[in-house]
């Protein structure tokens, strides 16, 4: 499995009976961590950053993924990174936080079909299920750190560092054969 | 269908014959026939050799704690696999089968020698054989014991299946689906759990299915079974087969191996061949059963001498008569049953030998009724017959004497020792076991897992008592996991419950120190072995174990350990459980290694990361190195270079121009927060409070034994925001000390690590035309000395791009480090490449990098230092902030051996005969000192080709940075080479170079 991420066809890097999987189109990615009162933070991004771990909020089109006590990621349209930037950066001295640009770290698989679930059981230590639609988790697939938004029952996507996505995209590409093979 | 095939019995489909081979010769069984029952139907019970005295061997069971049908299997080309056992192994059209540990031929095979010769081969015989004379070890004894070991030809061919993984999560994981299994699957399946149950055999029912007369709620057996696994797939039970459990590891993950093609003809596409999953379960059932156990008496391992138990199984389960005229021996009701099924399936049974005095009345009757002559209080002494039983010799016992022995004539002969409940995966939680007297056996006690155990494996035998324990244990595990379950009744008809007595060896009317009994059949250790063992001072059952091999082979004693313990406690006169049990580990049985390896071999074995420009570097012919998870370009060899012309060029193009080099592995950990110079002050040896915004510095770390753990150079973009940069395969370790540092011991400091390695893509630029280059592409900074001094950093843009541009030199020539959002990378390196034509710029590798930087003396973490040099024994105190208040390491650091005299210190080296010394050698002051020398210090970089004109080398050596000048030696295997000791400096002490 030695073909770089930047090698990629377009269109789905797998599709078989069981799950099909694609690259998401690049966007911005904010790692945000903060502590303390939220709402000013909230109030600049126009959603909530509350709620359990796992937890997701969205508005227009950023969306937040709640990975810890005081660590969140923003994805939103590349083009909206400086603004975003922009916007948190006069919070700072009243509320010290570390928002750091890691667009440029990771992609994104979409992973969906009706054994997509299963699918990532062949990576994923985690119960997959208690990741319910609508939240994510940060995760480990296959030995490498990864988060999971489960978008539908059947529907996630992956957010990896670029230079395990080849890695991981063989074992999709594998786990998906092997599941359509299946007889149930 | 020949006369051992019995029509209308067992589960096999004789209309659907299958033919395989064994040892060249095609045989045909029916659909569902393992190797040994379709072997068993055509009269064949001799299938291999032992592994010690190359003793003929049929099997004994017919289950997967087999020890003596240990077979190779071919499954077409380059699938061969060694020590299948028979008992296990279904049949298809085609397979191709063969005995094992047998020349010229089983049935004539030379090394049966071994046998004749048994008194050699006694308990401890490697012990004692191979002690001297010390100079036979490599050349004779050594050859000879790897040439005995082991059974079974290990595979040549690389294995061209693949193996899978998966894990799974659910409320109930049942192991085993006998009764107990399938009564506690349904107590928890109604209550809306999610249950999985497991068998290793091919389908579900475990006793039941060599036990078809017993009617429950009043079904047969089999329809009973067949309509209860549609009943609970339908209640949602997971019901996996060909699935055994392997392993109970801590809180509740069983690893269990799914076999799924070894019993196809026709292997499907995209399918693995094993799958090893890894179930974490709220509750965990172990309801594996209990295993028969042998008598131990002389010629206990004649082919045809086998469990009544598994007689019965092989007659009901496959349709297979073991032998028309069997005897059958026994001190446990259960072979009764078996005799009475063989009898009934038209054998003739030639008598049953009870070692009891009395058994229970309504037995006697159906003996009686069948015409079965019985000899009870009587022992069995013998067996003879070349390669299957002919006859078995029994003698009256009264009063502790043994009277005097008649022969039996038959074909096979049936035994039973009583039953041993199945603690292997209990035993793997930890569980405690208490010993029980009236049952002579261990049952199960506590566990720390949260697990529960039931039926025959915790010591209750029959169908109807299996149920309701299940059904009951089923109930415990509902409520533990929080729900109320109603109590299930069955209501069983036809069981046979039973009882019986444990042995040790039979007793004898010959001299039990020629006696061939055999407890362990796997790895032939014989009753007498045991005793000798005790003579020889073994007391625990362990020394028992190591001394003897006793349990010892892959069947792991399940069969032997109960014997071995009754012998070696009578031998010691004490208790079992005085004299213990060995410790059951994992795998329960025999595993690949491909299931354990999964998904993990060929091209996906390991992360191969690659940066960005990987793809340039190969399009530009370079030749790559790995480093950690990275592969790295190493060199850029031209047409017709060997590396070392390659690097030589490198690193000249370079010094006299300019070099560009893809530094994008190296790890970068964004430092953000109020408190972020505070924590660099805590987390690495030098002070940073002084360090301005828009300068950088060389950083070290250390671990706080105060041994040099990482280092690298670390700029400050902000007043509250720093730019660290770790070794390549350093990165993730040195984010994880990092984030431990924070969370468990300044959870105070308010500051925040990011990883960003992949979110910049790093090019370096070093040579004195570096600066020309860069200028006119830079935006938002003058590249002036004065403007932006060597050890500066700021953010600009490079080509248009957003970029963090450091001035830093890892050459000693004037250098720039441009990092660039990741995706950015090649487009960046591809303008640096086009704009540096006019300077010759020339592409460098990972070993110009090592040559240019070690001129300079640069250590390389991890290559220079071993985790036991401290700064200052790399000559790198200047990077220590003595006035800081505390690092981590600065205690470490005032440790009385740290501070020391004597220590090895990092110093340059220099041959006396301009050779290349060999990185890792031994250095020593006096070569003429007798061997062994004491050893001072060790190379630890060397290069032969470079800018300085002559090999150099860094070494670390006792109390170096005092010997400055001295001279030591190197031993070789061909000679001793001198070297001098210099500073580690030998390329531009002055810096000069490194001004624009």
């Amino acid at each position: 499995m030695n073909a770089p991420i930047s090698s990629f066809a377009s269109g789905p890097l797998v599709e078989t009976s069981a799950a099909r999987v694609s690259q998401s189109a690049p966007c911005g990615r904010l790692s945000l961590r903060a502590r303390g009162d939220l709402a000013p933070f909230e109030a600049v991004l126009g959603l909530s950053l509350g709620g359990p771990i796992g937890a997701r909020a969205t508005a227009g089109e950023t969306e937040s993924i709640r990975l810890g006590p005081d660590e969140w990621m923003l994805h939103c349209p590349v083009e909206a990174v400086a603004g975003l930037e922009a916007a948190l950066a006069p919070l700072y001295g009243s509320h010290p936080h570390s928002l750091v640009d890691v667009s440029g770290r990771e992609t994104s698989f979409v992973i969906e079909g009706p054994r997509a679930s299963e699918l990532l059981t062949m990576g994923c230590p985690r119960d997959i299920e208690t990741i319910l639609p609508g939240s994510g988790r940060r995760t480990v697939f296959d030995g490498v750190t990864v988060i999971l938004w489960r978008d539908a029952a059947d529907r996630f996507r992956m957010d990896l560092w670029h230079s395990f996505a080849p890695h991981l995209l063989h074992l999709l590409e594998t786990g998906s054969r092997e599941l359509a093979a299946e007889s149930l | 269908m020949s006369q051992y095939r019995v029509s209308g019995r067992g589960r096999v489909d004789t209309s659907r014959p299958v033919s395989f081979t064994f040892d060249g010769k095609t045989f045909t069984g029916a659909q569902g026939d393992t190797v040994a029952s379709a072997l068993l139907a055509n009269g064949v019970h001799l299938m291999g050799r032992s592994f010690k005295y190359h003793r003929p061997r049929g099997p004994v069971a017919a289950g997967s704690e087999e020890p003596n049908a240990l077979i190779g299997t071919r499954r077409g080309a380059g699938r061969f696999e060694p020590n299948t056992r028979a008992t296990v192994q279904e049949i298809w059209d085609g397979l191709q089968t063969n005995s094992q540990n047998k020349y010229p031929s089983l049935k004539f095979d030379v090394g049966a020698v071994n046998d004749a010769a048994y008194m050699l081969f006694s308990a401890g015989f490697y012990y004692k054989t191979f002690m001297w004379p010390r100079s036979f070890w490599d050349k004779v004894y050594e050859p000879f014991i790897r040439g005995a070991a082991g059974l079974g030809v290990s595979p040549t061919e690389e294995d061209p299946d693949h193996y899978a993984s998966r894990n799974m999560h659910c409320d109930v994981l049942i192991v085993g689906a006998g009764p107990s299994g399938l009564a506690a699957a349904r107590a928890a399946a109604v209550e809306g759990l999610k249950v999985v149950l497991v068998d290793e055999s091919p389908e579900a029912g475990g006793t039941l299915l060599s036990e078809p007369q017993v009617k429950i709620d009043g079904k047969p057996a089999w329809d009973w079974l067949a309509a209860e696994v549609e009943a609970l797939k339908a209640l949602g039970v997971k019901i996996m087969t060909r699935t055994t459990a392997i392993a109970y590891y801590h809180q509740n993950m069983v690893g269990l191996c799914e076999k799924l093609t070894d019993h196809l003809a026709t292997l499907p596409a995209d399918t693995p061949r094993e799958r090893l999953w890894r179930v974490r379960a709220g509750q965990v059932v172990l309801a594996q059963g209990a295993l028969e156990k042998p008598l131990v008496f002389h010629g206990n391992d004649r082919p045809g001498v086998m469990l009544a138990g598994s007689a019965q199984t092989y007659l009901n389960r496959y349709g297979v008569l073991v032998g028309t005229r069997p005897v059958v021996v026994t001190s446990h009701d259960s072979a009764w049953y078996a005799a009475f099924d063989l009898a009934d399936a038209g054998a003739k049974v030639q008598a049953i030998v009870d070692i009891r005095e009395g058994v229970h009345e309504a037995l006697l009757t159906e003996a009686r009724a069948r015409g079965i002559p019985v000899k009870l209080s009587h022992t069995a002494t013998a067996t003879s017959g070349r390669l299957r039983v002919s006859k078995i010799r029994v003698n009256p016992v009264r009063g502790g004497q043994v009277g005097s022995g008649t022969e039996i004539d038959c074909d096979a002969v049936l035994m039973s020792g009583g039953w041993t409940p199945s603690l292997h995966l209990f035993s793997h939680t930890k569980g405690s076991l208490a010993w029980n007297d009236d049952l002579t056996t261990f049952l199960p006690e506590k566990t720390p897992e949260d697990c529960v155990i039931a039926g025959a494996s915790r010591g209750l035998w029959g169908v109807e008592a299996a149920l309701r324990d299940g059904a009951e244990k089923g109930r415990e595990v509902v409520a533990a996991l929080g729900k109320s379950g109603a109590s299930v009744a069955y209501a069983v008809a036809d069981d046979r419950t039973g009882t019986g007595v444990s042995m040790k060896e039979l007793p004898t009317d010959r001299s039990p120190g020629k006696a061939k009994a055999f407890v362990d059949y796997q790895n032939d250790v014989t009753a007498k072995d045991l005793r000798l063992a005790v003579r020889e001072g073994m007391r625990s059952i362990e020394h028992v174990k190591r001394y003897t091999t006793n349990g010892m082979a892959t069947d792991q004693g399940k069969m032997s350990n109960i014997n071995g313990l009754n012998i070696a406690s009578d031998a010691l006169g004490k208790k079992q459980p005085q004299v213990g049990l060995t410790t059951f580990r994992p795998p329960y049985t025999p595993t690949t290694f491909g299931a354990f390896a999964g998904y993990h071999r060929g091209s996906h074995f390991e992360v191969t990361r690659k940066t960005r420009i990987d793809e340039w570097a190969a399009q530009h012919g370079a030749a790559f190195e790995p480093v950690g998870q990275w592969r790295r370009a190493w060199y850029f060899p031209k047409a017709g270079e060997s590396m070392d012309d390659a690097v030589r060029r490198e690193c000249a193009a370079t010094r006299e121009s300019l070099g560009i080099f893809d530094a994008s592995t190296l790890g970068k950990i964004e430092v953000v927060g109020p408190d972020a110079v505070e924590f660099m002050n805590r987390m690495y040896t030098n002070p940073w409070t002084k360090l301005g915004v828009g300068r950088c510095r060389y950083g070290l770390l250390c671990g706080d034994d105060g041994f040099i753990r990482d280092d690298g150079v670390i700029g400050r973009m902000g007043q509250d925001r720093f730019h660290v940069t770790t070794t390549t395969g350093g990165a993730a370790r040195v984010l994880n000390m990092m984030e431990d540092y924070l969370q468990t011991e300044w959870p105070d400091l308010n500051v925040w690590l990011t990883s960003t390695t992949e979110q910049w893509a790093t090019v370096a630029l070093n040579g004195p035309n570096a600066a020309k280059l860069l200028a006119p592409l830079v935006e938002g900074v003058e590249l002036t000395e004065e403007a932006f001094p060597h050890m500066s950093c700021v953010e600009c843009t490079v080509a248009g791009m957003p970029a963090r541009l450091f001035r830093v030199s890892f050459t000693g020539e004037i250098g720039f480090e441009v990092n660039v959002p990741a995706p950015m990378g090649r487009q960046l390196w591809e303008t640096l490449w086009d704009a540096g034509q006019q300077y010759g710029i020339t592409p460098y590798g990972t070993e110009t990098m090592h040559v240019l930087r070690a001129e300079k003396g640069y250590i390389i973490v991890g290559q220079d230092t071993d985790g036991t040099v401290t700064p200052f024994d790399a000559g790198m105190g200047w990077a220590v902030g003595k006035a800081k208040p505390d690092f981590v390491g600065k205690r470490g650091l005032a440790r009385p051996d740290l501070v020391a005299k004597g220590r090895k210190q990092l110093v340059g080296l220099l041959s006396e005969d301009g050779s290349k010394l060999e990185e890792g050698a031994q250095i020593v002051f006096d070569p003429k000192q007798p061997i062994p020398m004491k050893m001072v210090g060790h190379v630890t970089s060397s290069y032969d080709v470079g800018t300085t004109g002559r090999p150099i080398a860094l070494a670390l050596v006792e109390g170096g940075h005092d010997r400055l000048g001295e001279i030591v030696h190197i031993p070789m295997p061909d000679r001793t080479i001198a070297a001098k000791i210099t500073g580690t400096v030998f390329f531009d002490p002055e810096n000069a170079r490194l001004k624009i």
